[in-house]
């Protein structure tokens, strides 16, 4: 409709003069430039740029890594949340989520505790290579595993395998110092009681805060070993919190102890909605799962097609991310169990294999997107970056 | 060619584009597309982000606009569409609850059965409101609109909502159980022309709300197929940081990583504010353009919680999908609340897509998403640490709301996320973390604004440079790619 024609509209020429008078005293955006994004930078940064302040040994294997902001200011977080933290190594960008174990109302830094594991890539950096000044890049804090104070209640019982432990310290400590109105429950599970990171000031806390109770139990005692031992079972974690009624379960460990101690709560009654559990990390033998196509080897190697042409090779027991990270090829990533989608590709021939813990979209399924931090080559295949 | 954004109206835009054989680069931010029509999930649930009501569509025998708009990108086949039978149930506590069928006849008859005082009053106003969306409709294909033609066009087409309320209905909860869709345009009656509020209404009676199976996600992708069957490249994680102008034209687009694209043809599905006061370098911003910038305020964002219950909807009493739960009969007053971060007064909107569509979450449990209209700017006043804390405080007292209606609801809570203003802006880029772009005061609309830009090459697509909505940015996307098309074909003209 022409203009002209417009004005014979009731109302025309009065809300033309508005906007008139609007323009004239109007707001300059100009000013206003960048404001947003530096609110929303503030609670969630894509990078940070972390200087090592401090080591500090915890066991003979673990260690945890003090980061201080190179910039001075760090993020809020929820405790139970980590970092995604970057790192070259041996001309290989990589990175590895670390949840952070200092809690959130220390706002000076993050704690990282870093355990070592057998042949790790990343933990053998971090504990052997990595010294107090060395500046490191991570995401900024993200994940699902968290107390929710709407939906968790304020009896909780944390269960927790190896360094497993690193989220419910910051849980833990949140809710001792600034003296929380929650309960707290931590049976930790541990090959041996040198495993056990953050031992004595589990106790202590323990001794000094009557919300706050803590069980070590040994899966391999030796004979004179007196405390606890065995799997976290449900007779066990019965015999110790009494009941689980209107109890909220948090369970982070290796894959293993979600196989078995879930079932386990299930048995004792306890619904879904009340058991939280941490994706953590990926299986280590992927070719384990009962889904696993019997007919490719784990050592089987295969052809990645890239959409730029260019071919690389990879591992069927490795992430199709490691593989392309080992040819040099960066794909954002954040995660690396298969959750946060961040490092989404579209598959566009040939087949992979997801690991259970990867959390696809329906129409991902259909239009053949995949998460290459989770998913592992089972055949040639051809991707979209 | 590149188009900047993968929201309804850059996909769209990119998919006509290279469907049209135009050598199309699509850049996103963000690792998926959709902008605002995209899910993410949270344990066993897939939740759905921001399409509540799709209207526009129709069905295959009755098709609306948008299905001719999605017909001619190929993707009308490509994603199930779920239909649904009812408009909204609409609860006041102690005063009100009443349901409206999408249908005119039974919708009526529910109207006139609840306020039986004012039967004529209720056919009356819904003749207003076909007569003049008829006329609208013919306007767009007349070449000579006057008055003399469309009589209740030219008389109510800009009329204010309260207006014609007040000049139809004495009972203020019937004025309510007919406006309360002011909440899907963010302007509250007395400052929404009529004319969008008729269209909603006329739209979703005639032609039903819509939901699509895999949510708004499935249509994004859906049209992204499209595009790279066309031939079309996207980049996911690379924003835009520069757009390009020299001499009044555009010349090209740097990413975020730093590469230059040489183009002479931008689509931009981010906001005109970030266009013209962050993209592009300011000594090639008119002044005017700053000006007309200046005339429009940034419109509302929202507190939505996306919810997974571990149980079906009746088990908690939801028997309908959309779901409107007031506190007051008094819209306006409720509106002023949305410039507050307290909850206390706010209607809330709760949709629950199970009970449309029975798959949209694992068996034996459903999602419920709860929005309330929200500006984003008082959110700017509180301090990064206290940001979560604030975030479930207020979440905390939209849910004993929820609780009011549906006693027993958070026993059931498996899942739940809190998005606050702040969280909108954080994915979609825009100021204010708004959702529907500008304020859609009656000043702002394309009546008064126009969409072009005094930039050559560059075209807008998406709520910012139009209205909000799933529709209304669907569209947009194809009416840019159309000037696009037409611009090059006129500049091929000249060179020839």
């Amino acid at each position: 409709m022409k203009t002209e024609v417009r004005k014979s509209i009731e109302g025309y020429s009065q809300i033309a003069h508005e906007l008139e008078i609007c323009r004239k005293y109007g707001i300059d955006y100009t000013a206003q430039k960048g404001r947003w994004k530096a609110a929303v930078e503030r609670l969630h940064p894509k990078r940070l740029q972390l200087r090592v302040a401090k080591i500090i040994p915890e066991t003979p294997t673990a260690s945890t890594l003090r980061l201080v902001p190179v910039s001075g200011y760090l993020p809020p977080f929820q405790a139970g949340q980590y970092i995604n933290l970057f790192a070259e190594i041996n001309g290989v960008r990589t990175g590895r989520p670390y949840s952070i174990s200092s809690p959130p109302n220390q706002i000076a830094y993050y704690d990282i505790t870093v355990r070592r594991v057998p042949d790790g890539f990343v933990s053998s950096y971090l504990l052997d290579q990595v010294k107090v000044g060395d500046i490191l890049e991570s995401t900024g804090p993200a994940g699902q595993f968290y107390y929710n104070p709407l939906i968790h209640g304020k009896d909780l019982v944390f269960l927790a395998g190896g360094s497993g432990i690193t989220p419910f310290m910051s849980m833990i400590r949140e809710a001792t110092d600034r003296m929380l109105d929650r309960k707290i429950h931590l049976i930790y599970g541990c090959r041996t009681p040198q495993d056990a990171i953050f031992h004595n000031e589990l106790l202590s806390l323990a001794a000094d805060y009557s919300n706050f109770s803590y069980d070590l139990v040994i899966s391999e005692p030796d004979s004179s070993y007196e405390g606890l031992t065995g799997f976290i079972d449900g007779n066990l974690i019965l015999s110790r919190i009494g009941s689980v009624e209107g109890k909220t379960f948090f369970i982070c460990g290796p894959q293993e102890m979600y196989d078995f101690t879930i079932p386990e709560l299930k048995k004792l009654g306890v619904p879904d909605r009340r058991i939280r559990r941490e994706v953590f990390g990926l299986p280590k033998q992927v070719y384990n799962d009962p889904a696993w196509p019997q007919e490719v080897s784990p050592q089987a190697v295969f052809k990645v097609k890239l959409s730029s042409g260019r071919e690389i090779s990879a591992r069927a027991d490795e992430p199709l991310l490691v593989s392309l990270e080992r040819a040099g090829i960066t794909v954002e990533n954040c995660c690396r169990s298969g959750e946060c989608s961040l490092c989404r590709v579209k598959l566009l021939k040939g087949q992979v294999f997801h690991a259970r813990t990867a959390k696809l979209r329906q129409s991902d399924h259909q239009a053949g997107y995949i998460h290459s931090c989770a998913a592992y080559p089972i055949s040639d295949v051809e991707i979209l970056l | 060619m590149v188009v900047i954004g993968a929201g309804n109206g850059g996909l769209t835009a990119a998919c006509r584009l290279a469907q049209k054989g135009i050598k199309t680069l699509l850049l996103e931010r963000h690792n998926i597309p959709g902008g605002c029509a995209t899910s993410f999930i949270r344990g066993r649930f897939e939740f759905e982000v921001a399409l509540h009501q799709l209207s526009g569509l129709g069905s295959k025998d009755k098709p609306g606009p948008l299905r001719y708009v999605l017909d001619q990108l190929g993707v009308t086949d490509r994603v199930e569409w779920v239909e649904m039978q009812n408009l909204y149930r609409l609860v006041v506590p102690g005063q009100l609850d009443i349901t409206l069928p999408a249908d005119r006849e039974a919708l009526l008859a529910a109207l006139q059965a609840r306020f039986p005082a004012e039967k004529d009053n209720i056919t009356a106003f819904f003749d207003l409101v076909y007569k003049l969306c008829i006329e609208f409709f013919s306007t767009m294909r007349d070449p000579e609109p006057s008055p003399e033609k469309y009589p209740t066009y030219f008389k109510y087409a800009l009329t204010n909502t309260q207006e014609i309320l007040d000049e139809y209905f004495t009972d203020p909860l019937l004025k309510l159980s007919v406006a309360v869709y002011w909440g899907y345009t963010g302007v509250p009656p007395a400052k929404l022309p009529f004319m969008d509020l008729a269209i909603l209404l006329f739209a979703y009676i005639e032609l039903k709300p819509y939901h699509i199976k895999g949510g708004s996600q499935a249509l994004s992708t859906a049209i992204l197929e499209k595009f790279y069957e066309a031939g079309g490249e996207a980049r996911f994680n690379c924003g835009a940081s520069k757009i390009l102008v020299e001499n009044g034209c555009i010349t090209g687009v740097v990413t975020e990583h730093g590469e230059t694209i040489n183009t002479k043809y931008v689509v931009s599905n981010a906001s005109t504010l970030s266009v013209y006061t962050e993209l592009i370098d300011p000594e090639h911003v008119p002044e005017e353009q700053l000006k007309i910038l200046g005339g429009s305020t940034v419109g509302p964002s929202a507190v939505t919680l996306f919810i997974g219950l571990d149980c079906e909807p009746a088990e908690v009493g939801i028997y309908e999908t959309t779901n409107f739960l007031g506190t007051t009969s008094d819209i306006n007053r409720v509106f002023s609340s949305c410039k507050k971060v307290d909850v206390e007064d706010d209607y809330i909107l709760l949709s629950c897509y199970n009970v449309s569509d029975p798959d949209f979450s694992p068996p034996g449990t459903c999602q419920v998403v709860i929005v309330d209209l929200k500006y984003g700017e008082p959110w700017l006043e509180i301090p990064p640490h206290q940001y979560y804390e604030k975030k479930y405080e207020v979440a905390d007292k939209l849910l004993d709301k929820v609780e009011q209606h549906f006693p027993g609801f958070r026993e059931h809570i498996e899942e739940i996320e809190v998005a606050t203003p702040l969280t909108h802006a954080r994915y979609l880029a825009t100021p204010g973390g708004a959702i529907y772009g500008f304020d859609q005061f009656a000043k702002d609309s394309n009546m008064f604004i126009s969409p072009r830009s005094p930039i050559k090459g560059l075209y807008f697509a998406g709520a910012w440079a139009g209205m909000g909505g799933f529709q209304p940015t669907l569209s947009s996307g194809v009416a840019a790619a159309r000037q696009v098309i037409k611009a090059m074909q006129s500049e091929a003209e000249v060179g020839a």
